[in-house]
């Protein structure tokens, strides 16, 4: 027994001076500063720590742009906080898209993860009471007001809000003008039938492919969106007042005839062959007339190719009027967080409007604020984008059970479109299973 | 400061925790071991060496229960739960399961398994048998052949491959319809048109069987035989491209059938020469020398070869999130494991996603077990 005692005492040292040689390395201890003496004055439930207390802050980020970005974040913005709170160390944990859900899931069920975390536009619905109110801080940051009404959406939960729109991409339609004249069009369409009709009179076939296509709404992931986007339009919200779906209202019918009647235009038959792979924007190649998307399928801004191309916000049945989706990614604060106050500071220092311009100029997006919209948004394009942003814009917001409706209708639309069911089966199958996703989920009695 | 403020600190007694843990774990189940060959009578030395042997596979043993064994219960026990995460755990019973039955995406993703394994599997089985015939032959630099010919395996499913994939597959520049288009212009066209009009016709019928409305399969039959202008729409998007999806992920699936071919050329290799010199002596040609020698011989390695193959299906996933997007156009690839995911970390439905789980072990049990019980009809062993 002598021998085995011996061998556990020589494997645990072994194990403890490993341990010793990675010694935890801590930010020295900083001397104070005015502001935190000015900090120090604050409410002690909402002030960040003090000096004395070293805050580790934990920020999940989507990182789009690897060492761009988050170069700029590490060695800009955060020596920039900390000169403000020198006792807050700012740890980035870098996810993607494919495993954002995953790790904040993770997160949540722990009860222990990033102060911060990156969410997409349709997320408040699923998070909504586990994200930190905030209303009472914003009030006292007195900057909210500067920001986009639609993406201020995206980010309020039963009249609080959750966090702070950090992106944004808005959808609009941008028509090609040079060949919409040549086809004998006087503007962009705004209507169903006017689309319709450009749709038919644009797309090219040869060869039993297409060479040429009227319209182009980005594919599968764009169909169900557009879909909403065009009910809105329609004036038709998502949800009746009792909470259950409204896919079985007239405009929800009228909003799927259309995009049928449309995809049939650009796709007269079955055994067509689709547009070649991407390479570049089809906009700037000739390949489409119209799109309905966000400003990354369109030629770079300052292309000299924008004098013959429209920029509008969607389509309506002639009465309405059409709205602008607004995408946008935002931070918040989970309610676990135990680093509240560092974690709205932190929060509050990124949304300034020069930390949004930076980041969004990086990035290729839009600023959420309008005060943020200096340097390269100073150009025609991105200007009026915004003026539809902000008088036309739409919040893809309060989208409950998101991830369900979003199969559900991809599926039912695709069959619909597919001619496996009519439009009837279709908005029928759409209600009913997604009623009972918000039944399962407790959305509704 | 706390030590959750450092997350090097927290790092490393963390790890040192673990390794106490492992220890102390170690030597508990290590002394109950030595106690049961105590009990039974073992001799010192016998006692000694079952300490120690348990002492040191504990690391594994541990493994298997934290990480193997108490999470399957674990996913046992919430598959009849509601588990959402961070919500209270409410047990449903069967519920679940009985959901399950009804849910046409998991319906859908059983009949796209159903199309891999009817079709996709058998003609993987022929690839792989086709390129290890081929490579079984004497010639030269056999071996680096057989590296080149295995590597689709290491690729296959990776994202850049796939990827490349999807370029080659594009309906209307892609190099594959290139060739078609190529044949096309010649008197082959017709082997061109046949291939498109069985291939849309069989993927029709299995979407009409699924949706129990025969109506796509009419509109088929309505298009006709297809004329020297049509090629495949693989990976298509529009109107009835999608019956295109599934038969582009079996072309990717023959052209990785490499591991399939290493067991053929494992069993090849068994095969005795004696049998093929008997048989051309009785005058058998290289048909019948195949038909009655070869396969017969190689059955245990078809065998493997199908059951592997088949649960591999219930298992793809990369092509349904690279290929296409959201599991494509109706759904065409949405296979188990990829719903699994969907319900799971996408709708957050845990327990719904623990219980799908359990349904795909049984139906992988199932599969096999009617296989080894068919088996015994055409499975031939050398050693019985």
């Amino acid at each position: 027994m002598s021998k085995k005692l011996y061998f556990l005492m020589i494997t645990l040292l072994v194990a403890l001076l490993a341990a010793c040689n990675t010694p935890a390395e801590q930010p020295a201890p900083a001397a104070p500063t005015e502001t935190e003496t000015q900090t120090e004055t604050q409410p002690e439930a909402e002030a960040p720590a003090s000096s004395a207390e070293q805050v580790n802050l934990r920020v999940m980020l989507v990182d789009y742009i690897p060492d761009v970005t988050d170069v700029w974040l590490e060695q800009e913005v955060v020596p920039a906080f900390q000169e403000e709170y020198p006792n807050v160390n700012v740890e980035f944990v870098y996810v993607n898209w494919g495993t954002l859900d995953e790790t904040i899931q993770g997160y949540f069920a722990a009860g222990n993860g990033a102060d911060i975390i990156n969410l997409g536009s349709e997320y408040v619905a699923e998070y909504g009471d586990r994200l930190a109110p905030l209303n009472a801080q914003m009030a006292e940051w007195g900057e909210l007001d500067q920001f986009v009404p639609a993406t201020l959406d995206t980010v309020t939960w039963d009249g609080e809000v959750r966090g702070l729109p950090w992106l944004t991409a808005p959808r609009a339609v941008m028509c090609r003008t040079d060949t919409l004249t040549e086809l004998g069009f006087d503007g962009a369409p705004t209507t169903f039938d006017e689309m319709i009709a450009v749709a038919e009179a644009g797309t090219i076939i040869e060869n039993n492919a297409l060479v040429r296509q009227g319209f182009m709404a980005d594919g599968l992931l764009n169909n169900w969106q557009e879909y909403l986007n065009i009910m809105n339009s329609l004036g038709a919200p998502l949800y009746k007042e009792d909470g259950r779906p409204n896919f079985d209202s007239p405009e929800a019918k009228a909003a799927l005839e259309f995009m049928n009647a449309r995809r049939a235009a650009i796709m007269p038959s079955d055994t067509i062959a689709g547009l070649p792979e991407a390479s570049g924007s089809r906009l700037a190649t000739g390949e489409v007339v119209c799109r309905w998307g966000n400003l990354w399928g369109a030629p770079a801004t300052d292309d000299p190719l924008w004098e013959n191309i429209s920029l509008s916000a969607g389509f309506t049945d002639g009465t309405g009027e059409a709205t602008v989706q607004v995408f946008n990614d935002w931070l918040a604060i989970p309610a676990y967080s135990q680093n509240q106050a560092e974690a709205v500071a932190f929060l509050q220092f990124l949304g300034s409007a020069e930390n949004m311009n930076a980041y969004n100029e990086q990035f290729g997006s839009f600023p959420p604020r309008t005060d943020a919209w200096f340097g390269y948004v100073d150009n025609p394009i991105m200007q009026e984008m915004g003026r539809l942003m902000n008088e036309q814009g739409v919040g893809f917001a309060d989208v409950r059970e998101t991830a369900q409706l979003r199969d559900i209708l991809v599926a039912e639309i695709d069959a619909y479109f597919s001619g496996l069911q009519d439009v009837d089966t279709a908005l029928e199958n759409i209600n009913s299973q997604y009623e009972a996703v918000l039944r399962d989920a407790g959305r509704i009695d | 400061m706390q030590l959750t403020d450092s997350p090097k600190l927290f790092t490393t007694m963390w790890a040192i925790g673990t390794i106490l843990f492992i220890l102390v774990a170690g030597y508990i189940l290590a002394s109950v071991a030595k106690f049961v060959i105590r009990q039974q009578g073992g001799s010192r030395t016998l006692q000694e060496k079952t300490f120690l042997g348990y002492f040191f596979a504990s690391p594994w043993i541990l493994g298997f229960f934290i990480f193997v064994l108490g999470p399957s219960l674990m996913s046992l026990y919430w598959s009849f739960t509601n588990y959402r995460i961070s919500e209270p755990i409410v047990w449903v019973g069967l519920k679940n399961y009985s959901d399950l039955m009804q849910d046409n995406r998991f319906i859908t993703s059983m009949f796209n398994s159903l199309y891999m394994t009817v079709i996709g599997v058998p003609l993987q089985l022929a690839a792989g048998l086709g390129m290890a015939m081929l490579l079984n032959q004497k010639i030269r630099g056999q071996t680096a052949f057989r590296a080149i010919f295995y590597m689709p395996v290491l690729l296959a499913s990776s994202t850049a491959v796939l990827f490349t994939w999807r370029l080659m597959l594009n309906p209307n520049n892609g190099v594959i319809n290139t060739i078609f288009r190529w044949f096309n212009e010649t008197p082959l066209y017709y082997l061109n048109a046949s291939f498109i009009f069985l291939t849309e016709l069989t993927s029709a019928l299995l979407v009409a069987l699924q949706i129990r409305n025969f109506t796509i399969v009419e509109r088929i039959l309505s298009n006709g035989f297809p004329g020297p202008e049509r090629v495949p729409l693989w990976l298509g998007s529009e109107g009835l491209a999608f019956l295109w999806n599934k038969p582009s992920v079996v072309v990717i699936m023959m052209w990785s059938a490499g591991a399939m071919m290493i067991i053929y050329l494992a069993a090849l290799s068994g095969v005795p020469q004696s049998l093929y010199e008997a048989a051309e002596v009785d005058g058998a040609g290289p048909w019948k020398r195949f038909r009655h020698i070869t396969l017969p011989m190689i059955a245990p390695a078809t065998f493997y070869n199908l059951i592997i193959g088949m649960i591999a299906t219930l298992q793809i996933f990369e092509p349904a999130v690279t290929l296409v997007r959201d599991g494509g156009q109706n759904q065409s690839l949405y296979f188990a494991a990829y719903y699994l995911w969907r319900a799971t970390f996408r709708f957050n439905q845990i327990g719904y996603g623990a219980a799908m789980s359990w349904v795909l072990l049984i139906i992988v049990l199932m599969m096999t077990f009617v296989q080894f019980k068919l088996s015994n009809r055409w499975v031939y062993y050398e050693s019985e």
